[in-house]
C-alpha cells in the first residue's frame, strides 16, 4: 500500500467518522465542529485527487464562511432545552422510509459510478491534476457555462433579498 | 554539502527544512514581543525591559519560561475538549502560512500552485480559534469577545480577498513565486506603485485580520477585560499571543511578498539571500508597531463601517480599474 492509498484509506475513514459525529452528537457546538472536521478533511481529500484550487476554495467557502455562520446561529439562539430532548423524531416509520429512499439512490449511484470508473476522468472537459487546470476551468466557466454561473449568481442575491424581506415584515409586525 | 543532502529521503528533507523554518519563525515571534515592548518603551518615553540580560535581550526567554511554570487553570463549567483544542487551531492556522511564502528565488517550502488562495483559506480558518475560545469559555466577556471577532474577521477578509485580487490579475497566477517574478519583470519593479491603492486596504485589513489595535475590539481590555482569551492561564495564554505575532509575520510576510516584490532587491549581496525579503520584513514589522502606539481604537460600528462602506468599495473599484487597464492597455 503507497503513501497516497494510506492518505486515502484515513481521510475516507476519518469523514465517516466525523460525518457520523455530526449527525449523533447532542450538544449543536460538537456537531458544528464535527462537521468542519469533516469539511477540511474533504478539503484534503479534493487535494490528494489533484485539484488544488477546489480545496482551496473548499477551505475558503465552506469552512471559513459556511460553517462561522452556522456557529453564530447556533450562540445566538439558546439550544439548552432541545439538547435535553433524547429524540427529536419519535416517528419511526418516517426515518424507515427516508432510510430506504436515500438508501436506494445511494446504491444506484454507487453502482453507476463503479460501472463507469476506468472512464469517469475522460469524461471532464479538463484534466484537474494539470497545471493550467485553473485557466481552462475559469474559461469553461465564463464562457460556455457562463449563463447557468450567472443564474447560480442571481438565485443567490434572490435568497439574500428574500431574507432581508421576510426579517423586515416580522420585525414591523411586532412594532406595530 | 550537496551530496550529503541528495542522500537525505525526500519527506524526511522536507520535516527538517519545516522544523528549521518554524524553529526560525519562533524565534522571530518571540524576538518580535520583545522588539515591540522596546520600540513602544521608546516611543512613550520610557525604558522597556531592561533587567534581563544585557538590555533586556533574554527577556522573551524569560517570558516563555514564566508562562511554562504557571499552573495550568481550567474553571469548572468549561467545554473541556474544545477549551483545550482552540489556541491549538489559533496557532497551527497562523503559523503553516510560513511554508508557503517564498523566502528566496531557489527557496519555498511548498511551491502550490494556489498558494494565495491556501493563505486566505487559513487565516480565514484561525478564526475558529477565537470564536470557539470564547464560546468554550462559559464567560460573557469571552463571548462578546468571540462574536466581535468572528464578525471582524469574515467583514475584513472580503476587503483583503479583493486587494489581492487585483495582484493577482497583475500577475496573472495565484502562485507567489510567479507574482515575485512578474513583479520583478513588470517596469516599477515592485507592485507597490501600481497597486498603491490595493496596498493600503491589504496593510489595513492585515491589522483587522490579526486583531491588532486600532481594531483590536475582541479583546480590547478598557471594556472586555480581555477578550475571547480571558479564563486562559499559563501556556495556553501564551499560545493565543503566539498566534497573534505569528499572524502579524504571516500577513507581513505576504504583503512583501505582493506588494515590495519578495526577495528581490535592488541589487544582490553575496552570502546572504534573505537580506531583502528580512529587511522588507521588519520594516513592515515596525509599522505595527508603530500603529499601535500611536493610534487609539476604533468603535464597533466605526470599524464596521469602515470595512462594508470603505474598504470594499475601494477595493472593488482598484480592481476594476485594474481589470480595465489590463484589457486595454
Amino acid at each position: 500500500m503507497s503513501a497516497q492509498d494510506l492518505a486515502f484509506y484515513y481521510l475516507s475513514f476519518a469523514m465517516i467518522l466525523s460525518g457520523l459525529f455530526t449527525v449523533f452528537s447532542r450538544n449543536p457546538v460538537h456537531a458544528v465542529l464535527s462537521l468542519l472536521v469533516l469539511i477540511v478533511h474533504q478539503a484534503f481529500m479534493l487535494y490528494l485527487l489533484g485539484s488544488e484550487f477546489l480545496s482551496a476554495i473548499q477551505i475558503i467557502v465552506y469552512a471559513g464562511a459556511v460553517v462561522v455562520l452556522f456557529l453564530f446561529v447556533v450562540y445566538l439562539i439558546n439550544l439548552q432545552k432541545e439538547a435535553r430532548f433524547r429524540v427529536f423524531v419519535r416517528r419511526f416509520s418516517l426515518g424507515l422510509i427516508f432510510f430506504i429512499l436515500f438508501g436506494f439512490l445511494f446504491v444506484k449511484y454507487f453502482v453507476l459510478i463503479f460501472s463507469m470508473s476506468t472512464g469517469l476522468r475522460t469524461l471532464l472537459p479538463i484534466d484537474p491534476t494539470s497545471s493550467q487546470a485553473l485557466k481552462m476551468m475559469a474559461r469553461y466557466l465564463f464562457t460556455e457555462y457562463l449563463f447557468q454561473f450567472e443564474l447560480i449568481g442571481v438565485i443567490l442575491l434572490v435568497v439574500v433579498f428574500g431574507t432581508v424581506f421576510l426579517l423586515r415584515k416580522v420585525k414591523e409586525e411586532r412594532v406595530g | 554539502m550537496s551530496d550529503i543532502i541528495a542522500q537525505i529521503p525526500y519527506p524526511l528533507l522536507v520535516f527538517i527544512v519545516a522544523f528549521i523554518l518554524l524553529n526560525l519563525t519562533l524565534l522571530h515571534v518571540a524576538y518580535l514581543t520583545y522588539a515591540e515592548r522596546k520600540i513602544i518603551a521608546r516611543m512613550q518615553q520610557r525604558l522597556g525591559p531592561n533587567r534581563v540580560g544585557p538590555r533586556g535581550l533574554l527577556q522573551p526567554i524569560a517570558d516563555v519560561l514564566k508562562l511554562l511554570q504557571k499552573e495550568d487553570i481550567i474553571p469548572n463549567n468549561v467545554d473541556k475538549s474544545v477549551f483545550k483544542i482552540a489556541p491549538l487551531i489559533s496557532l497551527v492556522c497562523a503559523g503553516t502560512g510560513v511554508s508557503l511564502i517564498p523566502l528566496w528565488e531557489k527557496f519555498v517550502l511548498s511551491n502550490l500552485n494556489v498558494g494565495l488562495l491556501f493563505i486566505l483559506a487559513l487565516s480565514s480558518l484561525s478564526a475558529y480559534g477565537v470564536i470557539l475560545s470564547g464560546w468554550a469559555s462559559n464567560s460573557r466577556y469571552a463571548l462578546l469577545g468571540g462574536l466581535r471577532s468572528s464578525a471582524q474577521v469574515i467583514s475584513y477578509e472580503i476587503a483583503m480577498s479583493l486587494a489581492l485580487l487585483s495582484v493577482v490579475l497583475m500577475a496573472g497566477s495565484f502562485n507567489l513565486q510567479d507574482i515575485v517574478k512578474a513583479q520583478v519583470a513588470s517596469p516599477f519593479k515592485v507592485y507597490l506603485i501600481p497597486q498603491v491603492v490595493a496596498f493600503f486596504v491589504f496593510m489595513v485589513c492585515a491589522l483587522a485580520e490579526t486583531n491588532r489595535v486600532p481594531f483590536d475590539l475582541p479583546e480590547a481590555e478598557t471594556e472586555l477585560v480581555a477578550g475571547y482569551f480571558v479564563e486562559y492561564s499559563g501556556i495556553r495564554f501564551a499560545l493565543f499571543y503566539l498566534a497573534e505575532y505569528f499572524g502579524m509575520v504571516v500577513m507581513s510576510a505576504l504583503a512583501v511578498t505582493c506588494f515590495l516584490g519578495g526577495y528581490a532587491g535592488p541589487f544582490e549581496v553575496p552570502g546572504l539571500p534573505f537580506i531583502w525579503f528580512l529587511l522588507k520584513l521588519y520594516v513592515l514589522l515596525f509599522f505595527y508597531i508603530w500603529v499601535r502606539a500611536t493610534l487609539p481604537r476604533y468603535r464597533y460600528d466605526q470599524l464596521m463601517g469602515l470595512g462594508w462602506k470603505v474598504l470594499i468599495p475601494l477595493a472593488l473599484a482598484n480592481l476594476f480599474v485594474t481589470a480595465f487597464l489590463k484589457l486595454y492597455l
